[in-house]
């Protein structure tokens, strides 16, 4: 294969370097040399490679800094969690695997569909479905009801609820000529977010919330409803601070997580503790102690990788996120359709929400609320949602190169 | 649906964006370069004492230089008298986890993190020690003076008013730093710091706080006539003398320590204003002082005049730790002006100091004039009142006794209280005395108060 993009493959090869060398690192951890660990490494290596030249090549169009921001938010990820928990390193390993296939199957999906027009009102049902039957059976973890158990596997349906939340949304904001024929989509919407909240999940409720917000905004033009529905939902979260005791609990530790150290202060504290540990340029990969910050392998793993790789590192995690979020918005205004443009800028939105919502709480920016940060988060569900929110996203961008080809094609032009 | 196509508002919604998560970087940088310092060194971080190798620790001394933790090789010793280690085993603290004393809270400097570059590389060469040596306010032999005179669980508090140097601080049981790796045996309860992690209810000595909302209130002129007892929305409160107290005003009662009075006192300022003056006087406020954790104190009138009332005589859901309750007396020493209490004197390295003692304030409780009229009522208290056995002649000490009910497995008893100070310029020292289940303030805390006193002046505080 001839290498025409010399930009791509000196960033993949830092990558690979990365990945690499901080693998060696944690290979001579134990003192004498664990070729377990390195053997890790260089699987994982071998998976970003052939990822991504073997997409790059099927799918012509896709965007590639889309897929290498993705990939080095997974590398950090994969480096993090084995170095505290070779286990969970490994489970994650492979549930990117997985996740790479529901990518490649919504990609290949989005490209051919039109507006999923025919499964929408299954979708709204599945999606009501799936939050209400979380409610009645699940597990609680940290205070939430948000996680299904089914033979060996657990799962959080809210996760899978986004996707189908993310179409729904496209589908009646591209189709509906005016505004009072959205009623049904309205009432979707208060549904999901007050079964979330129900179920104590507020992180989701959140982002389910914003997300509509946002996608509605974008996709009407009104601002005097959208800022009609903003004030409903801080009415309704305003509510909720005076009606559940977790959330005011939230907003206390939030605005002085020292004076509650003991019990719920705990978490925040240690996260902070964390960061400040790491300083600019962090202890060193295996030299901090994240195993202090409790759920540091899931939502709080922002915090153990700036204890480690340094603030420095923290900072161009938000800046690779920023990044995505830029390229994700260039692609649905690039996009023909105006369901592809409101499905992808939806997308997009839904992990720009994500991520600044739990950086911003683990940094204590805002009230701390639990939700996994995409890609990077160690978690089945989460992992194979943000795979699909990129294979939507993906999706779209190829389509956009097919229609910019056809165009250049008609026009008698060449194709490179 | 809309005037324009999607892009013009997604274009808007991506400039959103990128301020949010341009925030969120500077918000994350901004935070580690202005608290970073603070929270690595915070006593909560278990990273310190992971990383801590008690060789290199430097050692604490009291404000005298009296040694009181040292390291000899990787093994940490504490004052070689047992009844020092156990007299100031609170506030110095252990390197095992077990308490929150200089030892954690200083850790810092004890193991040098807070060391400039070039201090560090001095010390380096001075041996092995590579961390600083802490000297507290406290007063080792005042401690043990005080520690040996408490025949009952509880907390002493005694401090210089003027500076917010802590003198004394004990705390009743101990524990022996000396034993900890193998003190199986020891409950735990032991460990706690009562002087500033014990909440009692006040008792009477919260009386100051209602006496300050009246005066504040202008409701200084009610009479009331003391039969020993009233009901007040169904709640019976008494008042421990037989017969009562008969006809009382302010200063009466205040002398006398009448319930009934200042039952019906706090009822008739209302739920509104006690609860200003209350938060005012710093219930209900997270504490952050730099040199020790102190929880805070918390004031609510209720929702009926019976709850109210008994607010009102430091009862119903009134806490208070020793520590507070000595700094309300201390402020009212200082015309209203509360001080920061501190524990740490100064460090040095090698000898040099790298440390500046500053006396800071808190707030300003209440007016200097509310300040001075509290300050006669408490003298007056010492002179004729309940308080007597506190009168110790030269220093001019003024005080309130409490008597805290409380309830044991069913069987009501009562925390002795006393806080007070000497209005003796010279002898700036304002002191708080709780003894638990002892009986009453005036019988139990106040001769210790009186005994703590004496010996502070007699040593030259």
């Amino acid at each position: 294969m001839i290498i025409r993009r010399y930009g791509v493959a000196i960033l993949l090869t830092f990558m690979i370097l990365f990945l690499l060398s901080a693998f060696v690192l944690l290979s001579f951890r134990e003192g004498a040399f664990d070729a377990g660990t390195m053997l890790a490494g260089g699987l994982f290596a071998a998976y970003v490679l052939v990822q991504y030249n073997v997409l790059a090549a099927v799918f012509r169009h896709l965007d590639r800094y889309v897929l290498l921001i993705t990939d080095f938010l997974m590398i950090i990820s994969i480096i993090m969690l084995y170095r505290m928990d070779p286990e969970t390193g490994q489970r994650q390993f492979i549930w990117i695997l997985v996740g790479t296939l529901f990518m490649i199957a919504a990609l290949a999906v989005i490209r051919k569909a039109n507006d999923f027009g025919r499964w929408n009102l299954f979708f709204m049902l599945l999606a009501v479905g799936m939050l209400g039957v979380t409610l009645v059976l699940a597990q609680t973890t940290y205070g939430a009801r948000n996680w299904l158990r089914i033979g060996p596997f657990a799962f959080q349906p809210s996760e899978f609820a986004k996707i189908l939340f993310l179409i729904v949304t496209a589908y009646y904001l591209s189709t509906r000529e005016h505004k009072r024929q959205l009623w049904p989509y309205f009432v979707f919407t208060i549904l999901c977010v007050l079964l979330l909240v129900a179920a104590r999940d507020l992180g989701a409720a959140l982002l389910f919330a914003g997300t509509f917000l946002i996608v509605f905004y974008v996709g009407t033009g009104s601002l005097w409803i959208t800022l009609g529905a903003i004030g409903a939902f801080a009415g309704g979260a305003v509510a909720s601070y005076y009606i559940f005791g977790h959330v005011r609990i939230r907003v206390q530790v939030w605005r002085d997580p020292w004076a509650t150290y003991n019990d719920n202060g705990y978490q925040i504290v240690q996260g902070l503790l964390a960061i400040a540990s790491g300083g600019l340029l962090g202890s060193g990969l295996g030299n901090g102690m994240p195993q202090s910050i409790p759920v540091a392998e899931s939502d709080y793993i922002f915090a153990a990788i700036c204890e480690e790789f340094g603030i420095i590192v923290g900072v161009a995690l938000i800046g690779f996120y920023l990044l995505f979020i830029v390229r994700g918005v260039l692609i649905a205004m690039d996009a023909r359709t105006k369901f592809s443009k409101l499905l992808v800028f939806g997308a997009t939105c839904l992990l720009a929400l994500q991520s600044f919502i739990i950086i911003g709480g683990v940094i204590k920016l805002i009230p701390l609320t639990g939700i996994t940060m995409p890609f990077v988060s160690y978690g089945g569900s989460s992992m194979l949602s943000s795979m699909m929110v990129l294979g939507i996203i993906e999706g779209v961008a190829v389509k956009n190169g097919e229609y910019d080809e056809a165009e250049i094609t008609e026009m008698g032009g060449a194709v490179e | 649906m809309s005037k324009y196509g999607p892009n013009r508002y997604m274009k808007g919604m991506l400039a959103v964006f990128c301020a949010l998560f341009v925030l969120l970087g500077s918000y994350l940088f901004y935070s580690t370069v202005t608290y970073g310092e603070e929270w690595f060194s915070s006593p909560y971080n278990p990273r310190i004492s992971a990383s801590r190798k008690v060789a290199d620790a430097g050692s604490i001394y009291d404000r005298n230089g009296v040694p009181l933790a040292w390291s000899v090789g990787s093994v940490r010793h504490y004052a070689e008298n047992p009844e020092v280690r156990r007299a100031v085993c609170h506030v110095v603290g252990d390197v095992y986890g077990k308490s929150m004393g200089a030892e954690a809270f200083y850790a810092r400097y004890l193991y040098g993190y807070d060391q400039g570059l070039i201090d560090r590389f001095v010390t380096a060469f001075e041996g092995d020690q590579k961390g600083g040596d802490v000297y507290l306010t406290i007063d080792a032999e005042l401690c043990t003076y005080i520690y040996e005179r408490m025949d009952y669980n509880g907390a002493v508090v005694l401090m210089n008013y003027e500076t917010g140097e802590v003198l004394a601080s004990v705390s009743n049981p101990t524990f022996d730093p000396e034993a900890i790796p193998d003190a199986a045996d020891e409950t735990g309860s032991q460990y706690l710091n009562r002087v500033t992690q014990g909440r009692y209810p006040p008792g009477s000595t919260m009386k100051i706080v209602t006496t300050a909302c009246a005066i504040e209130n202008s409701v200084t002129d009610r009479v009331y006539n003391c039969p020993g007892q009233i009901i007040i929305a169904g709640q019976r409160i008494t008042c421990p003398r037989e017969g009562g107290h008969g006809e009382e005003d302010l200063t009466g009662a205040f002398e006398d320590s009448c319930n009934v009075y200042f039952a019906q006192l706090a009822v008739a300022l209302g739920r509104d204003s006690m609860q200003r003056t209350a938060d005012a006087f710093l219930f209900n406020h997270d504490w952050h002082f730099p040199d020790f954790a102190m929880l805070a104190s918390s004031y609510t009138p209720g929702s009926n005049e019976g709850d109210l009332a008994w607010s009102g005589i430091g009862q119903y859901k009134d806490l208070i730790t020793p520590m507070h309750d000595m700094l309300i007396s201390a402020a009212v020493a200082r015309q209203g002006v509360m001080m920061q209490p501190q524990t740490l004197l100064d460090v040095r390295y090698g000898g040099r100091s790298a440390y500046t003692y500053a006396p800071h304030t808190v707030a300003a409780l209440t007016d200097s004039s509310v300040a001075a009229t509290l300050g006669t009522l408490m003298r007056a208290t010492v002179l004729e009142g309940t308080a007597t056995s506190a009168d110790i002649g030269a220093a001019a000490v003024s005080g309130k006794t409490g008597t805290a009910e409380y309830t044991d497995n069913g069987e009501i008893r009562n925390h002795s209280w006393f806080v007070g100070f000497s209005s003796d310029t010279e002898h700036p020292l304002a002191v708080a005395v709780i003894l638990e289940g002892a009986g009453f303030g005036s019988r139990y805390a106040t001769p210790l108060a009186a005994q703590a006193l004496s010996r502070a002046i007699e040593l030259g505080y």
